[in-house]
């Protein structure tokens, strides 16, 4: 398998968000629509994005419900087209192999099955820290813990 | 005789509530001074008088005047109103005590009695009100104690005596109404004045009399000269002549009553719309210029939302990078896991290479080390300069170097030692996320600057919609009540000045062909007149015909001009009072000095205006100055006026629209007028005060002339039922 290769695996992945998050995604994120009364996000991926990251960063990391419960989006290849946005996002999370579970030049040795496997895992950490930023969000939003600011989310990554 | 209040009390009326003592201004000869804020009982206390005289009250919320009977609820104190239980009643009423002359001083005391019988105490069906008989009573000054005056003409000749009727529109101002006093849009106005101060009248009923005797003389002359001389042709064609003039003069004076008709109707409005011709160029001015205001306010408001919109794009736009803050640890991390995943990686392939031919060592060396020049040079000189020792050809150091030289091509040919090859798929992330995490130092800075860009956008924001306030309100105050304010400046000026182009025309119409025409017909009936009186003394007719018509034709005129004289002279009378006091109230400003010019139009009105240092009428002017203009003529007509004025100046805020330098023009152009002034006002109220008045307030406490001073109070802030006008007296 080629790098290019590789990459696509990861890239036609679409991340899974589960349903009980579609209240908090509807507020925050306008997908193109009308506004809330919160400073909000555009596209879902943006909030996701961010979700994961506060889910990094707070250490809140919450496993995705059956798949039943769950519902996908767009896939990573398509967010922020023409940017190196997701390249960024790829450096972090290579970055918590260990966490993960892989060996970088392990990977290059696997075969094709052994490599899924790890994308999935990669997939799964994007999505269990998302879920446990989107769940903090949640909460904080209907506890009214939230400033309604137009810094809301960067105020909310210095705390 | 002046008659001076000495006291004004308020029951339960409006703001003013509790009994008479809790609301009694007690007043003096001088000026006296009422400051009030708005909602503090400036109008309530005004509308005493109306109450007092015409059984009205102006109501601030229409600005009309409506019958007490019709008004109980609005007048009736709420905190009173509050108070009363149902099926209880109370008081409301105003008391007036005034002195005129030096023997008796009376008090007028009006009021009603509201008892509830509902729930709801702004409803009127809640109240049922009894209008009480009014009380007047009366004493000798030195003997304080009042009796009452049951009489009805009494009664009525004691409440008159305060102000007189006829002069009551001169002691009596409130606001606007200022204007409406002398209405310069109707000749009558002048007249009516100048009736009220003179004999005129006397003079227009001896002249009105000698006509009628005159004509009638005229007929019985005529009756003899007939009856004498029926043949005589000659006569009868004198007299068919003068009759045909006469009418003649009958129809071009219906004409000049025509064109002065349309003069006056032009004239009327041009002086209505004088005030608001200025208004009206000064709002298209303030208009031309909100219009710009606004637009840039929509533009910047725009451009605030569209950034408020975009500062969550800043997360994810590689030239700002948010979301990049606090991955710090992980690209280092990253970058570490990168280098020692090359070594490895390297150490893999040169184990893996060793392995399959252990002899191959050299693959130990860099690639392109040396280099293939070097290399080359060595082979032809036969001599290594990495060890510098011979290499013969044919020698394991010559052969050694051929195979180094071809490693290229080996390498060419190798096969992957692994079996994915993931060095491009890492090593490009990490060049395209550069984008990103080179951005780590720069980002808090960021954040702080979008910050500081949305308080900049805001401070204009706000910047622009104080300066529209402010033009906005400059805009508002300009145009007068009683006007649709929807009319727009340019149908005012529209009709300005068409008003105008149709007074020339009617004048010229007048001046250059009506009255020539009338001259030059009563030139020949005077021609005339002589003809047949020398065809008279041909004639055998009673002297005494002759004498009569003449000698009533004398006095005729004689009477016509001594009515011109009078009317004339009290006019420029009341120019030179006019002027005096405009100058008075004008000296505080700087106003470039001009004079008050009354004119006589040829058809008997009066022109007013205001003529510039070059002799110019000047139009326009803010409403301010209109408004100080006719002021001085109320003064005039006043102070023109031979006896002493004897009644007080009741003006409540007259001088909203004056400015300040025309109200200190004011305070001290009253004093002269005046015997008494009680002025409601607003314009020296000041709130952060200790004294709750302003600088020129202050000034005027301290001047002589002012003889009591009161602020009135009322809580910031609170409830309607809650209202209550308080005052202290300052002086």
């Amino acid at each position: 398998m080629t790098a290019q290769e590789f990459k696509s695996l990861i890239l036609l992945k679409r991340p899974r968000y589960a349903k009980s998050r579609i209240p908090v995604i509807d507020a925050f994120a306008n997908k193109g629509q009308s506004k809330s009364e919160y400073s909000q996000f555009g596209p879902i991926y943006e909030l996701y994005i961010y979700a994961f990251r506060l889910g990094l960063k707070k250490g809140l990391k919450l496993p995705l419900p059956t798949r039943n419960m769950t519902q996908d989006f767009i896939e990573i290849g398509k967010w922020k087209r023409d940017s190196s946005l997701v390249d960024f996002l790829l450096m972090i999370i290579f970055s918590h192999c260990e966490e993960i579970g892989f060996d970088w030049n392990d990977l290059e040795d696997m075969e094709e099955k052994e490599l899924n496997q790890v994308v999935s895992n990669i997939i799964e950490f994007i999505e269990s820290y998302a879920n446990g930023g989107l769940q903090y969000l949640q909460e904080e939003w209907e506890n009214d813990n939230l400033m309604n600011s137009s810094y809301l989310f960067a105020d909310l990554m210095n705390e | 005789m002046a008659s001076i209040i000495n006291s004004i009390a308020f029951e339960n009326f409006f703001n003013y509530y509790g009994d008479y003592e809790d609301n009694k201004y007690e007043l003096d000869e001088g000026i006296n001074i009422i400051v009030a804020d708005n909602g503090a009982g400036k109008s309530k206390f005004f509308n005493a008088f109306l109450w007092l005289f015409y059984d009205q009250i102006l109501d601030s919320d229409t600005k009309k005047k409506i019958n007490i009977r019709n008004a109980g609820v609005k007048i009736l104190s709420d905190k009173a109103k509050n108070e009363t239980p149902k099926g209880s009643y109370v008081k409301c009423g105003v008391m007036i005590e005034y002195t005129s002359g030096t023997r008796y001083k009376y008090q007028i005391i009006k009021s009603f009695t509201a008892t509830r019988i509902g729930e709801q105490i702004t409803d009127e069906n809640s109240w049922q009100f009894v209008i009480n008989e009014i009380e007047v009573n009366k004493t000798e000054l030195v003997l304080h104690r009042y009796k009452p005056v049951y009489d009805e003409d009494e009664k009525t000749r004691i409440i008159n005596g305060l102000i007189m009727k006829a002069f009551r529109k001169y002691s009596f101002l409130q606001g606007e109404e200022v204007d409406d006093i002398i209405d310069f849009s109707k000749k009558e106005s002048i007249e009516e004045a100048v009736e009220n101060l003179t004999d005129i009248k006397k003079y227009e009923q001896i002249h009105e009399l000698l006509d009628e005797f005159k004509n009638k003389a005229f007929k019985d002359l005529q009756k003899q000269l007939k009856a004498n001389n029926a043949q005589n042709e000659r006569f009868d064609t004198a007299v068919e002549e003068k009759e045909k003039n006469e009418q003649q003069i009958d129809q071009e004076k219906i004409k000049l009553k025509q064109w002065t008709d349309t003069l006056n109707f032009a004239e009327e409005e041009k002086n209505e719309l004088d005030k608001l011709y200025a208004n009206a160029e000064k709002r298209k001015e303030l208009d031309d210029k909100l219009k710009p205001l606004r637009k840039r306010l929509r533009d910047k408001q725009e451009e605030f939302e569209t950034f408020l919109d975009r500062i969550n794009n800043r997360f994810f736009d590689g030239n700002f990078a948010w979301i990049a803050m606090g991955f710090e640890e992980e690209v280092q991390k990253f970058r570490a896991l990168n280098e020692h995943y090359i070594e490895k990686r390297y150490e893999k392939k040169a184990l893996k290479n060793v392995e399959e031919n252990p002899n191959e060592y050299f693959h130990f060396l860099p690639e392109n080390s040396p280099d293939s020049v070097s290399l080359q040079n060595m082979i032809d000189d036969e001599h290594c300069y990495v060890c510098n020792r011979e290499a013969k050809e044919g020698s394991p150091e010559y052969n050694n170097l051929i195979k180094l030289k071809n490693r290229t091509k080996d390498n060419q040919s190798q096969k992957p030692f692994v079996k994915n090859d993931l060095k491009n798929f890492f090593g490009d992330l990490q060049i395209n996320a550069q984008t990103f995490y080179n951005k780590f130092d720069g980002i808090r800075e960021s954040i702080i600057k979008t910050k500081e860009k949305e308080v900049e956008l805001k401070d204009s924001i706000e910047k622009l919609k104080s300066k529209i306030k402010s033009v906005d309100e400059d805009r508002n105050s300009i145009m007068i009540a009683g006007h649709d304010a929807e009319q727009s400046a340019r149908d005012i000026i529209n009709n300005y000045t068409g008003a105008v182009r149709r007074m020339e025309n009617a004048n010229s119409k007048i001046n250059d062909i009506i009255i020539p025409k009338i001259n030059k017909l009563k030139q020949d009936l005077k021609a005339i007149n002589d003809e047949i009186k020398s065809l008279n003394k041909s004639n055998d007719i009673p002297n005494g015909f002759n004498e009569n018509y003449e000698v009533l034709s004398d006095l005729e005129e004689a009477s016509q001009k001594a009515k011109d004289r009078v009317f004339d002279g009290m006019i420029s009378l009341l120019e030179k009072h006019a002027n005096i006091h405009f100058k008075n109230l004008i000296k505080n400003n700087d106003l470039s000095g001009g004079i008050l010019k009354f004119e006589k139009n040829p058809n008997g009105s009066i022109n007013f205006n205001y003529i510039d240092s070059k002799g110019n009428s000047v139009y326009g002017s803010s409403e301010g100055f209109q408004r100080m203009k006719k002021f001085s003529v109320v003064m005039a007509i006043i102070s023109a006026n031979n006896a002493e004025y004897n009644y007080p100046l009741l003006a409540d805020a007259p001088i909203s629209a004056f400015g300040e330098g025309f109200t200190e023009g004011f305070f001290e152009a009253i004093g002269d007028v005046f015997p008494q002034s009680i002025v409601l006002v607003k314009e020296l109220f000041k709130q952060d005060d200790e004294l709750k008045i302003n600088e020129l307030g202050k000034r005027l406490l301290k001047d002589p002339k002012v003889k009591t001073m009161y602020v009135n109070h009322v809580p910031e802030n609170a409830e309607q039922i809650d209202i209550v006008t308080t005052q202290t007296k300052l002086k």
